[in-house]
């Protein structure tokens, strides 16, 4: 006689976790990005410092002048069109969506996707569990970054003076940052579960997404953060996941998953 | 209680109907050879009842409940075309994720065991994408045993294998249906070997069921037939064709369909006619013959 209990939602989002952390960390992808995050702010910082060392000079190209110009700006900067705006922490929201793209697209490409959805009829666990896997991958690049911009800034001599903010307010903008990710690891991955295994589909959408997010990230999170901006990102990150992870579990609902 | 049960299912393409208004039941322990030519429609309903796909319209039913209950669907173990794994993963690791999916209990001996029952156990280490095609479609089947499923869809399994690999396959599947209460179906071109394990086959064509039946019906089916071989086979056509109804020269033999015993046959040939058989047999049509007469009458 076959007999079929069913199991709780937790129970479902545990083990779920389990398999996608346990990918996560045995894929290499994870450390070729955290690689990318930790290598490029060094690499920004002592080139740039390169090409303009005498500080007036620098401000004139638009360069680095201070460490912390890799990681923001301090409020009623907005964004321009110069290095500091361009080339800082605010990249990563592109290679954010670059990994959520990569590890939703595997899921399909390899066939895993069919193993996993024919014994589990419900899809909710998965978003969830790709969401939380995702974003904190998407932490850990952020982290590499600003270890990277710190380490960068250092050999290039870059001074480590806070102008118009305080350490306090460095801490609230990376936790704005890192809490503003969970918008963009769910853009990802509502995309990438509408392109499925077309890989380049998904990434090309998600920049195209991000881009229309992409000004308002120095605005939201800037230097001088406080707790407020810190809690505003928190709310927004939550309310996109949550958002766009029931429309990416409605579309894996109502389409085709192969 | 029927394993499967779907009614009117109807799957479109876009413009092109996949599956119109198929009917198909699959009792419980039971092996189903699901049989039909290249794009009838048996893959789709495979992924249909995964709820790989959304039907267009129709029922379906596994163990007398929706096809989207989880407490069912957690029961099901699936090969449709390859065996969904990660390539740069070894067998091994590829099989524990799929085991902690399925939150099975002592995952790496229960994965060890399945992997033993394909002759997989020395190659788990490997990394799947070194892996040959007869090894990924054991790996596929491991895969589908994993956690004791109570209803096994397998799409063209024995693609790809070797003698020994039909074998095991066939010895798991008998298996698993006698001793875990577990139902198969079973999609494979290769009928002869569906032949040997089916107890029910279901022959779909253009997204239709047209028939379905049990190893019994299909045996009562299948009609038996005098074969005989002669010096001059065209003359011996000609001339039983004044006796008997049926005659065809098919591979080589003379087939006569007509209820006769062998011996008459000689008998005649040989009393009446001077001519001298040399080899005759009686012999019943196969599932591939019974297949191919079916398609043939449908065109």
């Amino acid at each position: 006689m076959n007999t079929f209990g069913k199991k709780s939602f937790l129970r479902k989002l545990k083990s779920m976790l389990t398999v996608d952390f346990k990918r996560m960390f045995t894929m290499p992808l994870i450390y070729i990005m955290a690689g990318v995050c930790f290598a490029m702010p060094i690499l920004i910082l002592v080139m740039t410092t390169m090409m303009g060392d005498a500080e007036e000079g620098a401000e004139a190209m638009g360069t680095f002048t201070n460490v912390w110009q890799a990681i923001g700006s301090v409020s009623g900067a907005g964004m321009s069109m110069d290095l500091t705006s361009m080339c800082n922490i605010n990249m990563l929201y592109f290679l954010v969506a670059v990994l959520v793209c990569i590890f939703v697209a595997d899921d399909f490409k390899s066939g895993y996707a069919k193993n996993l959805f024919t014994v589990r009829s419900k899809k909710v666990d998965y978003v969830c569990s790709k969401s939380l896997v995702c974003f904190v991958g998407a932490t850990i690049m952020f982290v590499a970054y600003f270890i990277g911009a710190m380490i960068g800034g250092a050999i290039a001599g870059l001074p480590f003076t806070t102008e118009g903010f305080g350490a306090g307010g460095v801490i609230a903008c990376m936790l704005s940052k890192i809490f503003m990710t969970a918008i963009f690891v769910s853009i990802a991955l509502c995309l990438g579960t509408v392109a499925k295994q077309k890989l380049w589909l998904s990434i090309l959408c998600s920049f195209a997404a991000g881009m229309l997010l992409f000004t308002m990230i120095p605005m939201i999170s800037p230097l001088d953060s406080g707790f407020v901006n810190v809690v505003m990102c928190l709310a927004g990150g939550g309310l996109f996941a949550v958002g766009l992870g029931a429309v990416s579990n409605l579309i894996l609902n109502k389409t085709s998953l192969v | 209680m029927n394993a499967i049960e779907i009614r009117n299912l109807t799957k479109n393409f876009g413009q092109k109907q996949a599956l119109a208004g198929l009917n198909m039941t699959v009792p419980q322990g039971a092996i189903y050879g699901f049989i039909g030519e290249n794009g009838s429609g048996k893959s789709t309903t495979e992924k249909l009842i995964c709820g790989l796909l959304v039907p267009s319209g129709g029922e379906i039913k596994l163990f007398g409940k929706d096809y989207k209950d989880a407490g069912v669907r957690e029961k099901i173990g699936v090969l449709i075309e390859q065996p969904g794994c990660f390539p740069n993963y070894s067998v091994w690791n590829n099989m524990m994720l799929q085991a902690a999916n399925l939150e099975i209990p002592n995952a790496a001996e229960e994965v060890r065991k399945v992997l033993k029952v394909v002759h997989m156990e020395g190659s788990a280490s490997n990394k799947y994408k070194n892996c040959s095609l007869g090894m990924k479609q054991r790996i596929g089947i491991a895969f589908a045993l994993l956690g004791n499923p109570s209803l096994l869809i397998l799409d063209e399994p024995i693609n790809g294998l070797d003698a020994d690999g039909m074998r095991i396959m066939r010895d798991v599947l008998v298996d698993v249906t006698k001793n875990y209460n577990c139902t198969v179906v079973i999609s494979s071109h290769i009928l002869g070997e569906l032949e040997k394990i089916a107890t029910h086959y279901g022959i779909v064509r253009g997204g239709k069921m047209i028939k379905e039946m049990t190893a019994e019906e299909l045996e009562a089916d299948c009609r038996t037939y005098v074969a005989l071989q002669t010096k001059d086979m065209e003359k011996t056509q000609a001339l039983l064709s004044r006796k008997y109804a049926n005659v065809t020269l098919e591979n080589d033999y003379i087939r006569i369909y007509d209820d006769v015993k062998a011996e008459e046959v000689v008998s005649y040939l040989y009393n009446e006619l001077c001519i001298l058989v040399t080899e005759v047999k009686t012999e019943k049509i196969s599932l591939e013959e019974y297949y191919i007469d079916l398609m043939k009458e449908g065109r």
